[in-house]
């Protein structure tokens, strides 16, 4: 059983899993939606922080720029969202790796610290060129996309398009996590001196982590964009970026499928808390508190504990992606 | 002459920052642990100040109230909570403190309200002094005049005392500090309470300038990051300078380009990095 939790085929499984299971257990289409969103821009994040070993505070310029790249194409460029999508990836990854290249300049503190500015920076960028971005009020009425002759303007139609690309971007994602690119970044992330004296080009593997997420993470905020009709500023403020790299942290970052939980769980508990307390975000504050003290393998922790338990086995003590990784390719 | 008062307004800003990023990189010398909750601290300082004024407090003795009270529930935090965190990795102590920031946050949302709210310059210090065919806030000036003096008093606390000595001896090597026989849990709660103070002050002195708002927190953490950044971590005179640099950089760009004050100094942190990827003072 524990096992079983470290083969990427289940982590899959349970994506599709909760693609099927969000529609029969939430009412809202459209927060449905959003955890498909969040999910994949978490584990776009994950990439780099549970994959990497970089903290990024500046997943929101990605997400933001993505959800204003969306609208531009869609509204000014008049293009099809088939063609849009494409874009905004290149945006998103052109963008990451500017700033990853930037950031990665300075290690440990200094980068998170580099990220955090640099989501700043491009937040009063898009505040101050208003003409492009709409400034306070964003970019409005952007429009869903279509199929056929079929707009998808329910909340369930345009969830099955949300899900189907999310499939596909995780499965990505988790191509990426497995092959010898994935396996370089792990090593880089375990002992950064160690990778670059084999011959690594420490640096290059590290900018492209950067593109490789900044690219998903805009994805995410294009979807995000067309599910609420708005490329609002508040998708490039630093606020954004926290809660991504809070959903991250909360999931756990032993897998990619941990950060779609770690979403999950803050927006289902942001929507049920919000409604009986508008500032519930004192207890995710709390929380965040005890994760750090107690439960520093987040909500996949949990699982694995559980998982643990019901087989009776001792838990894995360190069951990282590495682990994962090797199981899979050291099986018979 | 207009650039000359707004070179003063930097000046003004840029210690304010200063003692900000001082603190920060205080902390993080002796204690290897970045503090989110910075910001937070900043803010809880600039609102206990305009609380107490508000109930007809003095504002001179809110401003050391406020900085003590902030320092000393600076020091609790640290004693009770973060210091079971120190030897969890870097993601673990940002992630608290972000938790941290973000309770702080709502309570101050909860107590005060989301709107914010505005501190008059204390008596004594509310008229203008004319300089030449100019005039120019008495508060401002006796800012600009306080935080030299505190600068002053912190650079020989830091390098003239026995505690800063201790201090600069626990950040190079903890672990001969202990085998000396220093508790040292003892000084990194102090050093904690220290820096953290530093910043309530600084909020408490912003707030007649810029009034008090629930967000101030996160603009004063990404501004004190940029200044580290710039002045290199650990560092008091990159602090000072880069601190002063970036109060300057963003007050002049008022004038020339106001919408775009701040985007400047993140562009020249930008620039700085690309060319100095250390900083300007940094060691490491």
């Amino acid at each position: 059983m524990t096992r079983l939790l470290e083969r990427p085929l289940v982590h899959f499984a349970l994506a599709v899993v909760t693609v099927l299971v969000l529609p029969l257990v939430l009412r809202s289409g459209t927060l449905a939606s959003e955890i498909l969103i969040f999910g994949l821009a978490a584990a776009a994040c994950n990439l780099l922080l549970g994959y990497t070993g970089l903290l990024s505070f500046g997943q929101g310029i990605f997400f933001g720029l993505g959800s204003y790249a969306a609208g531009l194409l869609l509204l000014r460029a008049d293009l099809p969202a088939a063609a849009m999508l494409p874009l905004v990836a290149l945006v998103g990854a052109g963008t990451a790796t500017a700033v990853g290249w930037l950031s990665i300049r300075r290690q440990g503190v200094y980068f998170v610290m580099l990220t955090l500015a640099f989501s700043q920076l491009f937040y009063f960028l898009a505040y101050t060129s208003s003409d492009l971005t709409g400034g306070d009020n964003g970019l409005l009425n952007i429009p869903r996309p279509r199929i056929g002759e079929r707009v998808l303007g329910g909340p369930w139609a345009y969830y099955a398009y949300v899900a189907v690309l999310f499939l596909v971007l995780f499965a990505l994602l988790q191509r990426v996590a497995l092959s010898t690119f994935g396996r370089t970044l792990l090593a880089i992330r375990d002992n950064e001196a160690r990778a670059s004296a084999i011959g690594f080009p420490v640096r290059a593997f590290k900018v492209a982590a950067f593109a490789i997420s900044g690219a998903v993470t805009a994805l995410a905020g294009a979807l995000h964009a067309m599910l609420i009709g708005v490329a609002p500023l508040s998708n490039i403020e630093y606020h954004t970026s926290e809660t991504l790299l809070i959903m991250t942290i909360i999931g756990g970052t032993a897998n990619l499928f941990a950060s779609v939980l770690g979403a999950a769980f803050y927006l289902i508990a942001g929507d049920l808390l919000s409604a009986i307390w508008p500032r519930w975000l004192l207890l995710l504050g709390a929380l965040l508190v005890a994760i750090a003290l107690f439960m520093q393998r987040g909500l996949w922790g949990l699982i694995e504990r559980a998982a643990a338990a019901m087989t009776r086995s001792p838990a894995p003590e360190a069951a990282r992606p590495a682990d994962a990784a090797v199981t899979e390719e050291g099986r018979p | 002459m207009t650039y000359l008062l707004q070179i003063l307004n930097g000046i003004g800003l840029g210690m304010l920052y200063f003692l900000l990023a001082v603190g920060l990189s205080v902390i993080f010398g002796l204690l290897q642990f970045v503090n989110f909750a910075h910001g937070a601290f900043y803010m809880l300082g600039a609102y206990l100040a305009y609380e107490m004024v508000g109930r007809g407090v003095s504002f001179w003795l809110a401003l050391p109230l406020a900085c003590l009270c902030v320092g000393a529930l600076a020091a609790l935090t640290e004693a009770i909570l973060l210091r079971r965190i120190y030897a969890q990795a870097h993601t673990f102590h940002i992630l608290a403190t972000v938790g941290l920031a973000l309770a702080v946050q709502e309570i101050v949302i909860i107590v005060w309200g989301p709107i914010g709210g505005n501190l008059p310059a204390p008596d004594g210090l509310s008229g203008v002094v004319i300089l030449g065919d100019f005039i120019y806030p008495e508060y401002r000036l006796f800012v600009i005049g306080l935080t030299a003096v505190l600068a002053g008093a912190l650079w020989w606390l830091l390098e003239g005392t026995r505690l800063g000595a201790i201090v600069r001896a626990g950040s190079e090597s903890p672990e001969d500090m202990a085998l000396l026989g220093y508790d040292t849990r003892r000084i990194n709660t102090a050093v904690f309470g220290l820096g953290a103070g530093l910043a309530g002050l600084a909020g408490a002195l912003a707030a007649p300038i810029r009034g008090v708002d629930p967000f101030m927190s996160v603009e004063a953490l990404s501004v004190a990051f940029v200044v580290v950044v710039i002045g290199g971590m650990g560092s008091y005179a990159g602090a000072l300078a880069a601190g002063l640099a970036v109060g300057i950089a963003q007050s002049l760009m008022a004038t020339l380009w106001p919408e775009g004050a701040r985007l400047v100094i993140y562009l020249g942190m930008a620039g700085i990095i690309v060319m100095m990827p250390r900083g300007l003072f940094g060691r490491a």
